[in-house]
């Protein structure tokens, strides 16, 4: 089986109202990513393009092939993805296989969104799922583990708020991030509940934009002396056991336990983490669940410092979902360039002193209190 | 009349001896409980029967929607977990929104039925919702 290690990493800001289009988007992160890999379209040997509301906000099918197309990537295998918030991490995860298994020996992984349209509102499952006609929306999903939490860990919610106001003072560090105004505890808990206990501030914002990255087999990324090696690539789905427990979250901690046993490590190996914090009570139970901590301690993490830039195990010093923004199929490459910048030692003023190995974990879909879609990224050098 | 109203789905919930009960489904083999329903169960996928599921369980989690709500539901509303007396599941629902301000994790509640937002044709419908037992 071959080794992969990622070789090119490009992104686009994410902000509201881009003015480029999907394609437009697109481009930009995949030109970057290909020209920070060294190579030509030609090298290309299979695509992946992750996004989620084009089909149903513009009608847009088999994007990735004309995207692609536009920057000269043409003939090879293209395949379009979708798995909500991770689907850039799911085409990551068939980029990483497809490599392993010799079909090819470079890939262009492209996650884009545009969601800057009018009347979006609140993102739903399908029409067709019963949760959503009971009046289920994403964030009422999380604010249902948010009370179960606090009433299970006596925690305040202050506690949780604390992370908001953490992966806010990442994102100041971060150019390409959407918020980088800091924010205070109060600012945080006196915004406009969402859903009891979250507050707006508490909510990742959604935003335009694209994250792109180049893989490669051992063989190719050999002579190049910054490359990154992946050392583990999980996708699983959940469970929909019941009853589900809310706040120990098992998809998540099967996805964190496989991640680790196929890197060979255990979580206190991590030096940096990026993680889905959608909302600040998602960040809270995924370093939970990836070991950062034990069972009702996560909240702490955030208020002793543990997880900020500086601290025992940063988490999202890029910003996270919460302030570098949610482009949904953006979002799972993104975090993978956060780490692969990390690892190179190119993080900036966000940079981890020494950063080895690091961990990118995402989720998407809601559906009977638990995750659709959950990948974990081990990644070091 | 609410009881020309029609159900917001179909076969979610039905008239029971003492008010509505919720309805799933429950596998002819292994005899395990499923909501929402299926027509296999997923562990041994024999087929499954229509099975009532009971109306009286205790809030497992809740929340209050504030920002403007789907589904023509009222602002705010309120949802939540419920974990069912008889059959064991924790199925998600609405909760009343008259108990906004008074919902509880622990809270006893029962299904009720009544006119609560519009169908997908943006027509007005019966929901079901737990509320709470009264004292």
């Amino acid at each position: 089986m071959n080794d992969v290690y990622v070789i090119g990493v490009g992104m686009t800001p994410f902000r509201r109202a881009a003015r480029e289009d999907l394609a437009g988007l697109g481009r930009i992160a995949a030109l970057e990513a290909l020209r920070d890999a060294g190579l030509t379209p030609a090298a290309i040997g299979g695509g992946y393009f992750a996004n989620v509301l084009g089909p149903q906000l513009t009608g847009e099918v088999t994007a990735g092939q004309f995207v692609l197309a536009s920057i000269g990537v043409r003939r090879v295998p293209i395949v379009n993805v979708e798995n909500a918030c991770s689907s850039g991490s799911t085409a990551l995860w068939l980029a990483v296989n497809g490599i392993r298994a010799g079909e090819f020996d470079v890939a262009l992984v492209l996650g884009a969104e545009k969601m800057s349209v009018p009347g979006l509102g609140l993102l739903r499952g399908g029409s067709e799922e019963l949760e959503t006609q009971l009046g289920m929306v994403m964030p009422a999903s999380f604010a249902l583990r948010a009370a179960r939490y606090l009433h299970e860990f006596e925690v305040t919610p202050a506690a949780l708020a604390q992370v908001a106001v953490k992966n806010r003072r990442h994102a100041a560090l971060n150019p390409l991030a959407q918020f980088r105004e800091p924010v205070t505890l109060a600012q945080v808990l006196d915004s406009p509940l969402i859903a009891d206990p979250i507050t707006r501030l508490q909510c990742c914002p959604t935003a335009d934009g694209a994250a792109a990255a180049v893989l490669a087999s051992g063989r190719v990324a050999r002579a190049d002396r910054r490359a990154v090696r992946v050392d583990a690539a999980v996708l699983c789905t959940g469970s929909y056991q019941n009853p589900t427990d809310l706040v120990r979250w098992e998809t998540d901690r099967r996805g964190s336990r496989m991640a680790y046993e196929r890197a060979g490590i255990g979580p206190e190996d991590l030096d940096v983490v990026e993680c889905h914090d959608a909302f600040t009570i998602a960040e809270v139970l995924h370093t939970e669940a990836l070991g950062l901590c034990g069972p009702g301690e996560g909240a702490r993490l955030a208020v002793e410092g543990a997880t900020a830039l500086g601290g025992r195990i940063p988490v999202n010093v890029s910003g996270g979902l919460l302030s570098r923004g949610h482009p949904l199929g953006a979002t799972g490459c993104a975090q993978l360039i956060e780490i692969v910048q990390q690892l190179r030692g190119a993080g900036g003023a966000r940079q981890v002193e020494g950063a080895r190995v690091g961990l990118a974990q995402c989720m998407g879909g809601d559906q009977s209190g638990d995750a659709k879609s959950c990948t974990v990224f081990v990644a070091s050098r | 009349m609410t009881a020309e109203l029609p159900p917001f789905v179909p076969g979610v919930f039905q008239a029971g001896a003492s008010g509505p009960v919720l309805l799933g489904s429950r596998c002819g083999s292994c005899q395990q409980h499923f909501f929402p329903a299926c027509e296999l169960c997923p562990d041994c996928l024999s087929a499954t029967s229509t099975a009532e599921l009971g109306a009286h369980g205790r809030i497992y989690s809740h929340t209050v929607v504030r920002t403007k709500p789907p589904l023509g539901l009222p602002a705010p509303y309120a949802v939540g977990y419920v974990d069912l007396d008889d059959c064991g599941l924790r199925v998600f629902a609405l909760l009343d929104p008259a108990l906004v301000g008074r919902l509880q994790i622990g809270l006893p509640v029962r299904l009720a039925v009544a006119p609560l937002g519009t169908d997908q044709h943006g027509q007005p419908c019966l929901r079901p919702y737990f509320t709470a037992e009264p004292a």
